[in-house]
């Protein structure tokens, strides 16, 4: 069995090894899937995070419908669905909700599952912009969420407790981090696809698992000779990529296409940082996750992402970029009108926009778009 | 000399000295806006319609938005600099701006464009056609009210601010979209930060840290206003923005209590959607003639209380609607046709906000407290919390929650908010999508039905009880 069915198999026993596990008294934290919860905290008290990133089904979409209106962002709305229909069970495990405060479409799902849910949920805020009241502010968060932790497990998170969940964290985002460079040098070293996966699961897999299985992983990368690829190299970056919404990987991949790096605020976890382990771990924490941390669209300014992206787009040598949001994401619908020319000034690319609302009937006229734009980044 | 344009300035209760005064200021207004006697004359027209104008100080009010719009229009021609504060924000900001220096316009403009080119001229729609096609399309649920600043720059008929203030403590999207504009034109802006991030339940408490960092962040503001267009507000000024402010608000409590009577003697079109956000967009006119104005107002009311006159028969159903329309009296009146009587508006009721000593070190600080004490800025669940209260306080039959479907705060209550009222206090809530920036997709007939239904189930009620 290579790494990736392994990961694939252990997902699939995920979930009864969770709930054996709070049969024996663990407890279960979901957080959102936003990237701003610190596993750290959950790890360190003795609980199992468990990121709630499942997504794409528009039957979830349309559910959500009794409790909110459809004006809200795609992903969340999709969570209401799941959260209240029962569809999804990670929602019915949890002994904590973490609801990282980011947008006014997390504060709405946030919201309806405290009004209809009899959930214990916590959420902290996320300031919009980087600078000392706002780092400050985000670590306060982090101080309430900890000592919250503590009261659900009985468990003082200690230095020691809290620096070696940062160090198995670390090592997590490292190999991830090494994994996604790889394709910096060697496009075809792993398809996006597998890469989205192995990211997937480090929400959901058991912590040390997962890092034992992408050290080898990474071992087997390297032993592999560099791999040929034929079509345009991708960057792909947008709003949420969640678990379960592969449409345009999917579409991506049938047209031929490489997509040879992903950057998204939801869904997937950043790998970019890592945790500074000498000092106050606290504070190193919110450094990590708020301050280093490339801003999500919904900063104002935003433009530390797009210029990121655009870094993103030279080192990896792409052709082309495809942006993919949900719909009613308004941060990004906004940012989607003006970076396409500052792309265009900074790299000569071009910019392909997709919207989604997780309905199937998009995947036609969205193929069409695919196929247009591949075939341009081609002549 | 007469003009094409004086009746309508003149209905708008223009002096006959001051239009003479005004008449340069007026024309040049008029060419950038591209209006001439066709539009002026079916403004009139707009007007007589829409607007109670046999009352002096609707008159007033409709004056003053349009000696705002002037000042916005012709703001860089005459040589001031200028700064833009989005909407909602923190009351007194803008006005302590304009405290601060005679050099300065100071001002909210989709705000002013929504009452003036809306409200009188009834010309939003091209200011909006051309927001859709500068970067905020139709069919994504985008704020209307970013639409018409876009729309409004990208057509040149505003100024390009020296500076803006964003509002990011409520809002995403006006912050992002005075980004886009960043982009496009270059200005400096500066985003007043906050997290809703209250538990749902929390109110009235709050976590001290929430008004630290707001309040750090409309301190700041104060310092890069300095930075960049050389205006130095200091706390007497500030607290002078903040006295205007309240000062104002002061004005439309006591009219919100002369009108609360059976018959209601005035529309809420005119109080809540022509009146209420005069001191929240305009910082000159509203400051020097918007107090007196509202008292003119007052007086007329009280002869019409005391005349028994009704805008809608004696014993209509007594409803709190969420938001007048910024831009279209026609949704009050169509809810007035529909045998309503509009007596309080969420944004005008007084609230039980119970009285403080305040310790807070800084005047930001004392700002942002007010917010989270007030409510609007703290979470959803101390807006239904407020609301539940004015439903009791006021004594309505009912409540028109007419959320803004593109405005995502606000959209995210669309049906929490009823049903926290209705569990609170037993009265109806009619969850009513609006845009109440653009009537082009929510016009008030296509909502007719609606309203029409729900004003018969309060009837019903009303019949059953007595």
């Amino acid at each position: 069995m290579n790494e990736m069915e392994k990961i694939s198999s252990h997902l699939k026993g995920r979930l009864v090894d969770l709930w054996r596990a709070k049969d024996q008294g663990r407890k279960i934290v979901g957080y959102s899937a936003g990237g701003y919860m610190p596993e750290e905290l959950v790890l360190a008290c003795g609980a199992i995070p468990v990121g709630l990133i499942r997504s794409g089904d528009h039957a979830m979409v349309e559910m959500a419908g009794a409790y909110i209106c459809r004006w809200i962002d795609t992903f969340a709305r999709a969570q209401i669905g799941m959260a209240l229909s029962g569809e999804d069970p990670y929602y019915k495990m949890v002994d904590l909700l973490v609801m990282p405060n980011t947008d006014n479409n997390i504060r709405a799902l946030t919201d309806v599952l405290c009004i209809h849910t009899k959930m214990d949920i916590f959420p902290f805020g996320v300031p919009h912009q980087k600078g000392k009241y706002a780092l400050e502010y985000y670590l306060h968060g982090l101080t309430k969420l900890k000592k919250r932790l503590e009261e659900l497990t009985g468990v003082e998170i200690t230095e020691p407790k809290l620096r070696e969940a940062a160090e198995l964290c670390n090592k997590e985002r490292a190999l991830l981090k090494e994994i996604s460079l790889k394709r910096m040098s060697d496009p075809g070293v792993i398809r996006s696809k597998d890469f989205v996966m192995l990211n997937h699961a480090s929400c959901l897999a058991d912590k040390q698992f997962m890092v034992k299985t992408l050290e080898s992983l990474s071992k087997e990368l390297k032993k592999r000779s560099p791999a040929s690829i034929q079509g345009p190299k991708i960057l792909l970056t947008g709003s949420t990529l969640a678990q379960g919404d592969s449409k345009v990987l999917d579409l991506l991949d049938e047209v031929g296409a490489n997509v040879v790096i992903e950057e998204f605020a939801e869904g997937m976890k950043p790998y970019w940082q890592n945790v500074t382990l000498n000092g106050n771990l606290m504070e190193a924490l919110a450094d990590c996750y708020f301050m280093k941390r490339v801003c999500p669209g919904w900063f104002r300014p935003g433009r530390e992402r797009l210029d990121f992206l655009v870094k993103l787009a030279k080192d990896f040598k792409v052709d082309g970029v495809i942006w993919y949001h949900l719909m009613y994401r308004d941060s990004y619908k906004l940012e989607s009108h003006y970076f396409p020319s500052i792309l265009k000034k900074e790299t000569g690319l071009s910019m392909l926009l997709l919207e989604s609302d997780y309905d199937p009937s998009e995947v036609g006229q969205m193929r069409t778009r695919i196929e247009t734009f591949i075939e341009t980044l081609r002549r | 000399m007469a003009s094409f344009y004086d009746r309508l300035y003149t209905l708008c209760g223009y002096e006959p000295e001051e239009l003479e005064k005004q008449r340069p200021r007026i024309e040049a207004t008029l060419k950038k806006l591209g209006l001439g006697p066709g539009d002026t004359e079916a403004a009139e027209d707009f007007v007589r319609r829409n607007h109670e104008v046999d009352l002096l100080g609707v008159r007033k009010i409709l004056g003053i938005w349009l000696k705002g719009l002037t000042d916005l229009v012709l703001a860089k021609d005459e040589g001031k600099k200028v700064f833009y504060f989005g909407f909602p924000s923190i009351g007194g900001i803008g006005m302590a701006v304009a405290e601060s220096s005679e050099d300065v316009y100071s001002g909210c403009p989709d705000v002013v464009l929504c009452h003036t080119l809306g409200q009188i001229f009834n010309k939003l729609n091209p200011i909006l056609e051309a927001g859709e096609q500068n970067g905020l399309p139709a069919g994504h649920s985008l704020c209307t009210l970013q639409a018409v600043r876009v729309g409004a720059l990208a057509k040149g008929i505003i100024p390009i601010p020296d500076m803006v203030s964003l509002s990011s403590y409520f809002c995403d999207m006006g912050s992002k979209t005075d980004e886009l504009l960043c982009e496009r034109y270059g200005y400096p802006s500066v985003a007043v930060d906050g997290s809703m991030d209250s538990k749902w339940g929390e109110f009235p408490d709050f976590d001290p840290m929430r008004i630290k960092y707001l309040g750090a962040q409309i301190n700041r503001l104060f310092d890069e206003v300095e930075k960049h267009m050389g205006v130095k507000v200091d706390a007497e000024k500030f607290k002078q923005g903040l006295f205007r402010n309240a000062d104002y608000m002061k004005a439309m409590g006591q009219l919100s209590q002369v009108m609360n009577v059976d018959p209601l003697p005035i529309s809420m079109a005119t109080v809540g959607g022509l009146a209420r956000f005069l001191g929240t967009a305009d910082t000159r006119w509203a400051r020097v003639e918007g107090r007196k104005a509202v008292e003119i107002l007052i007086q007329e009311i009280q002869k019409r209380v005391e005349k028994g006159y009704g805008v809608v028969p004696k014993g209509a159903p007594r409803v709190l609607v969420g938001f007048p329309s910024f831009s279209d009296p026609g949704l009050i009146h169509m809810m007035e046709d529909a045998g309503l009587a509009v007596v309080a508006m969420t944004l005008m009721a007084p609230l039980r906000v119970k009285s403080w000593e305040s310790n807070q070190p800084t005047l930001g600080e004392q700002r942002a407290e007010i917010e989270m004490r007030v409510g609007f800025y703290h979470s959803n669940y101390a807006i239904a919390k407020r609301w539940s209260e004015v439903c009791q306080d006021t004594k309505v039959d009912g409540f028109v929650w007419d959320y803004l479907f593109n405005c995502r705060p606000i959209a995210s209550t669309s049906h929490l908010l009823k049903k926290v009222v209705e569990d609170e206090t037993g009265i109806p809530v009619l969850s009513l999508e609006v845009d109440i920036y653009d009537s082009r997709y929510y016009s008030p007939s296509s909502l007719r039905t609606r309203v029409e239904t729900f004003a018969d189930i309060l009837r019903s009620r009303k019949a059953a009880k007595n």
